[in-house]
């Protein structure tokens, strides 16, 4: 009876989630803020990823901005330079970080903790090396242009409203398989491996290839994120893929929360709002650079670790638990232990 | 084979300052378990530090004296707030709260000293040395000194005296070597603050070579960690190979294949190593000694 009510609240949650995303826009029109919340639906669907990667299989990724340029070039090569449907090209955005994932796999399944941390660290920079050098295909430093609009149904999908629902449709698709994933077996497999490794695989359980089947599918996001990317601004250069983006993903995930779906889509939106403040602020005061913005978000690093080492949202819904639990004293231990886990 | 030449001097110039970044790294992994991302910011606040203090007219060997100290207190207080309150967390959290720290120090640095690159002059007078057709400058050779010199005196500081002692009885055992009256906190604080000095020391060596700014320690401290890595963590021999290495794939592969492709040779090879060793080049040795 009780995993009934679990259930009931993670797709109530996502039902009012899918609201308030048709509703922005109809209360927000400043164009400004809509491509503020088309960008952060994008940056959502690599932070839920790299969310499942950290908090359910314990592994860290330095180099999470690889996948997302690998599918971003997929596209626009396959697009721009070949003449494909974007539509096409979408399956294909996805597969090839997919495949560089599974290859990389290898090496990793041997690798743990601060080996694979720079195992990781390396993809990204030689991905981001290789965007720059091989002029022929990726254009070099000064990136691509001309990659075509997405078209539906006759209707071409403009920056603006359009795109903020189709962005913010993916994300909705890739929430809802994430919440299914963690609520599977595979997901409870990869939550005993990230409390002891050694005995879950003593259990049993496969945990090189569930941490494989991870790693993958959070490339896979990423690279669906960069598909999104491309086709939204019609120019990419390799400078939005570099070590210093895939530090931002790693901080919306910190902060929201790793281990917990919502957590990563959370801390998402608010390293976006952090970002709109100290650009607004910058305006008013002109000490107050861009830089600043890399000051706040290291500082938002070392006070979460600090002071919320579970993340920002299974902290604040941990102390709405643990006040329900003084006020009802029937409910019992396990039954939050359980609920704590569900999250 | 002039080039070659030429290619190994730069190699082991670079190189060098992998090694010392590198011991950085191992000072502090090898007692807390901890890998310190700032690393790199230690040695771009060593080069900008000297800077600023020779430009305010301090004598050159007061100004190099004086960086040291400065940087070596910025470890301290980094140990003393940041590292301390962390104590038990998991390696994750480590790695984020270090790199939290690294892009806070980055931040701090563009405000205060700008984007700009700027010039140190060099220890001693800089004409380049012609060595079979190959040329060398002087700074170059004393990096590679600073770098033996370093080596040495680590090693005697760990081999040879009780504090060292205390180093390897807190890395082996923490509680036992609470029992025996080492502090473990103490010995935590104290490889702060030596591998924050060996970072400035790095970046004062290297500052008359690279024009220092405030994004260099990104760079210097990846290739660190990875010459650290690579020749297997926690082993002080292991990081001078694995920094050396890295310094002659990097200038090799620049020299002989493409400049721009440099980092992505480097690090697809040390993908590579890692692949047939995954604890590093020395790594299995230092399995169980403990020390550094």
């Amino acid at each position: 009876m009780k995993l009934h009510g679990v259930q009931q609240t993670k797709w109530s949650g996502v039902l009012i989630f899918a609201l308030l995303i048709l509703v922005f826009p109809m209360i927000v029109t400043q164009s400004f803020y809509l491509t503020q919340a088309t960008f952060a639906g994008i940056y959502a669907i690599i932070a839920i990823g790299l969310g499942l990667l950290m908090g359910y299989a314990g592994q860290i990724s330095l180099g999470q901005a690889a996948f997302y340029g690998i599918g971003a070039y997929t596209t626009s090569v396959l697009t721009a330079t070949m003449g494909w449907s974007p539509w096409i090209s979408l399956p294909v955005a996805i597969l090839v970080p997919a495949v560089v994932a599974f290859f990389m796999g290898y090496t990793m399944s041997r690798l743990s903790g601060y080996y694979l941390a720079m195992a990781t660290l390396a993809l990204g920079i030689i991905v981001h090396t290789l965007l720059v050098e091989w002029r022929g295909v990726t254009k070099g430093a000064s990136g691509f242009f001309g990659i075509p609009q997405l078209n539906l149904f006759g209707f071409t999908i403009t920056q603006g409203v359009p795109y903020y629902y189709l962005v913010w449709f993916f994300v909705l698709v890739v929430l809802v398989l994430s919440l299914n994933i963690v609520h599977s077996r595979v997901g409870r497999a990869l939550r005993s491996i990230h409390d002891s490794e050694i005995a879950s695989s003593a259990m049993g359980v496969n945990t090189g290839k569930y941490k494989m089947q991870i790693f993958i599918l959070s490339a896979m996001f990423a690279g669906l994120a960069g598909w999104l990317f491309a086709h939204m601004s019609y120019s990419i250069s390799p400078a939005a893929f570099t070590m210093d983006a895939s530090i931002l993903f790693l901080a919306m995930v910190v902060l929201g929360g790793s281990g917990s779906v919502w957590g990563a889509l959370i801390g998402t939106l608010l390293i976006r709002v952090v970002g709109i403040v100290v650009h607004a602020l910058g305006e008013k005061f002109p000490f107050i650079t861009s830089d600043f913005e890399h000051v706040i978000y290291g500082l938002i690093l070392m006070l979460v670790v600090i002071f919320m080492p579970r993340g920002l949202f299974p902290s604040v819904t941990g102390w709405f638990e643990s006040l329900a639990t003084k006020r009802s004293s029937k409910k019992s231990m396990l039954e939050v232990a359980a609920a704590k886990r569900e999250v | 084979m002039g080039d070659l030449l030429q290619f190994t001097l730069t190699g082991v110039t670079i190189g060098s300052i992998y090694a010392i970044v590198a011991l950085g790294f191992v000072t502090i992994y090898s007692v807390t378990k901890v890998i310190n991302l700032a690393q790199g910011e230690f040695v771009m606040l060593g080069g900008l530090t000297m800077f600023s203090l020779t430009t305010a007219g301090l004598p050159y060997w007061v100004a190099f004296f004086v960086t040291i100290f400065f940087v070596l207190i910025l470890g301290w207080i980094m140990e003393f707030i940041l590292i301390r309150r962390a104590k038990g967390a998991d390696a994750i959290s480590l790695i984020i709260l270090t790199i939290g720290a690294s892009i806070f120090i980055r931040g701090i640095a563009s405000v205060v000293w700008g984007k700009d690159q700027l010039r140190v002059a060099p220890f001693t007078e800089n004409t380049p040395v012609n060595i079979m057709g190959a040329t060398i400058t002087p700074q170059a050779m004393w990096v590679v000194l600073i770098m033996l010199l370093v080596v040495f005196l680590l090693y005697i500081l760990i081999d040879k005296t009780m504090v060292g002692k205390a180093f390897q009885a807190s890395s082996v055992n923490p509680l036992a070597a609470r029992l025996m009256g080492v502090s473990p906190i103490k010995m935590s604080s104290l490889s702060f603050t030596l591998s924050a000095a060996l970072g400035a020391l790095a970046g004062l060596a290297v500052a008359p070579i690279m024009f220092p700014a405030y994004d260099m320690g990104a760079m210097l401290g990846i290739k660190g960690f990875s010459a650290a890595i690579l020749g297997g963590l926690g082993s002080a021999p292991g990081a001078v190979v694995g920094g050396l290495l890295i310094g002659l794939l990097e200038s090799l592969g620049a020299g002989y294949i493409s400049s721009g492709m440099k980092d992505a040779i480097t690090f697809s090879a040390i993908l590579l190593i890692l692949l047939i060793r995954p604890s590093g080049i020395l790594g299995e040795k230092s399995v169980g000694k403990g020390g550094l």
